[in-house]
């Protein structure tokens, strides 16, 4: 579990700024973040979490700092964002299923037209992939026919299927009924003992606890602080933090 | 008296095929080239070109908010004018060419529109270029809400089509307007006149209503 600290850096922040007109929504955001490193970003709503995840893959440029993912510079404009973002998984909160698509369609199509892998392969890669989060008997349905949780988990095979050196969850349950949460907690968690990079914003404290590296703080576009999950729940720093996680750890 | 009107009216019969020829050329070229053209510039009102987006909001909004029958007009006979000189036939179809596009454009705008963005996000986050998102995952979507007003429009731009008889264009209207000049029963010759621009219009109807029913339905009954 300390692997992540002799290894290169996979994301790293460099005094990273971002504002959405008047608004300050990174401030001077410094972060590295180990190959094999798994986070947990928390914090409450509109402190710039799901920002911060998004900068990555430049679904949110960065207006000021230097942003390095994998050896390649997001802040650059003139980077080929469309090979980072094959290298990059990501899974959004209301899952974004293509719905006219069976759940096999939904995680070929990228293989197939950004790796340009003919069908057959990419049909079995994604058999694999739907195999890996319990879904090898849903190929063929579409996401109508899914529930909440199990088109989460197609979700996170799509991803999975472009074999990304980074998986990146922007509260991937917070949609989810309660009795759902843990089947795709429990994907997660498979992904992270087999050493994927991942950075995830959650209030699965336990999650956090459990199976993450560091947990970050961030309020108000800062990261206030940054610890092992040992550290984080049982000596936080800030007040704000002491705040936060009273407010989440009792309900 | 009426059976008199109605075998003189069988007499120019072959007449009102050739009138009714005319239209479903003018309409059908100027259906086909304007979807094409409304599909492109649709998407260009929806993509990040400010420049162009402007550019054809502008045409659209001057096309939208003008009567066609002046538009016709300005090419047939106002065109000349600065040297571009047009036979009657090529002068309808591009006035409805372009008619057609300007509204089927907008049907396209509002079908990619109604495209949740986070779909596009999810197309953005795997890798896929812009023409990919497009192609792959925005316009198969967008296309449940485009069909159905798209074939709506179909029945309107063929309707407008009688327009193009004002300038010489011998359409099914221009028929009826001959025709009326000798057998003088304008219910009847008129009459007729509708009768075959709603045998094309009837069965468009039908199909816009069908496919609003199976657009709405939801996607697990398959593809579109």
């Amino acid at each position: 579990m300390e692997r992540y600290s002799v290894q290169r850096a996979m994301i790293e922040f460099k005094n990273v700024h971002k504002w959405f007109g008047d608004l300050h929504v990174l401030k001077d955001i410094n972060l590295e973040v180990a190959q094999a490193e798994v986070m947990v970003v928390c914090g409450p709503s509109g402190s710039g979490k799901s920002t911060l995840i998004r900068s990555i893959n430049r679904l949110e440029p960065i207006q000021k700092g230097e942003l390095v993912v994998d050896a390649m510079k997001v802040h650059d404009p003139k980077t080929n964002m469309t090979k980072l973002r094959a290298e990059i998984g990501f899974v959004f909160q209301q899952f974004n299923l293509y719905p006219h698509m069976t759940a096999l369609q939904n995680v070929t199509l990228a293989p197939m037209k950004v790796r340009k892998i003919a069908r057959k392969e990419a049909d079995d890669m994604g058999r694999y992939s739907l195999e890996k989060v319990g879904l090898g008997d849903k190929l063929h349905q579409y996401p109508a026919q899914l529930s909440g949780g199990q088109q989460q988990r197609v979700a996170i095979a799509r991803g999975l299927c472009m074999r990304p050196k980074i998986m990146l969850f922007d509260e991937p349950t917070s949609a989810l009924d309660p009795e759902m949460i843990n089947e795709v907690l429990e994907v997660m968690r498979n992904l992270a003992r087999e050493g994927m990079t991942m950075i995830v914003v959650t209030h699965e404290m336990g999650f956090a606890r459990e199976v993450s590296h560091r947990v970050a703080f961030m309020d108000f576009g800062e990261l206030t602080e940054i610890a092992p999950p040992g550290e984080f729940f049982s000596h936080p720093k800030s007040e704000r933090t002491k705040l936060f996680l009273s407010k989440i750890l009792t309900h | 008296m009426w059976g008199f009107y109605i075998e003189q009216l069988m007499h120019s019969l072959p007449f009102f095929l050739k009138g009714l020829w005319m239209t479903i050329a003018v309409s059908g070229i100027s259906l086909v080239v304007g979807t094409l053209l409304g599909f492109l510039w649709g998407i260009i009102r929806s993509s990040q070109n400010r420049t162009l987006k402007a550019l054809v909001g502008a045409w659209v909004d001057i096309i939208r908010g003008t009567p066609f029958l002046v538009q016709v007009f300005i090419i047939f006979f106002i065109l000349p004018e600065f040297g571009i000189q047009l036979e009657a036939f090529p002068a309808a179809v591009i006035a409805l060419t372009n008619l057609a596009a300007c509204f089927i454009c907008e049907i396209v705008v509002a079908g990619i529109q109604a495209v949740p963005w986070g779909q596009r996000e999810a197309a953005i986050s795997t890798g896929l270029n812009w023409y990919q998102q497009l192609r792959n995952v925005i316009m198969p979507q967008a296309m449940r809400v485009i069909l159905p007003p798209l074939v709506g429009q179909y029945v309107l731009l063929i309707k407008d089509s009688s327009v193009v008889s004002a300038i010489g264009v011998v359409d099914v209207t221009r028929v009826g307007w001959l025709t009326v000049q000798r057998v003088p029963q304008g219910l009847l010759v008129f009459g007729l006149v509708a009768l075959l621009y709603f045998i094309i219009c009837y069965p468009l109807i039908q199909l816009s209503n069908s496919l609003e029913k199976r657009m709405s339905s939801g996607y697990t009954r398959g593809k579109v």
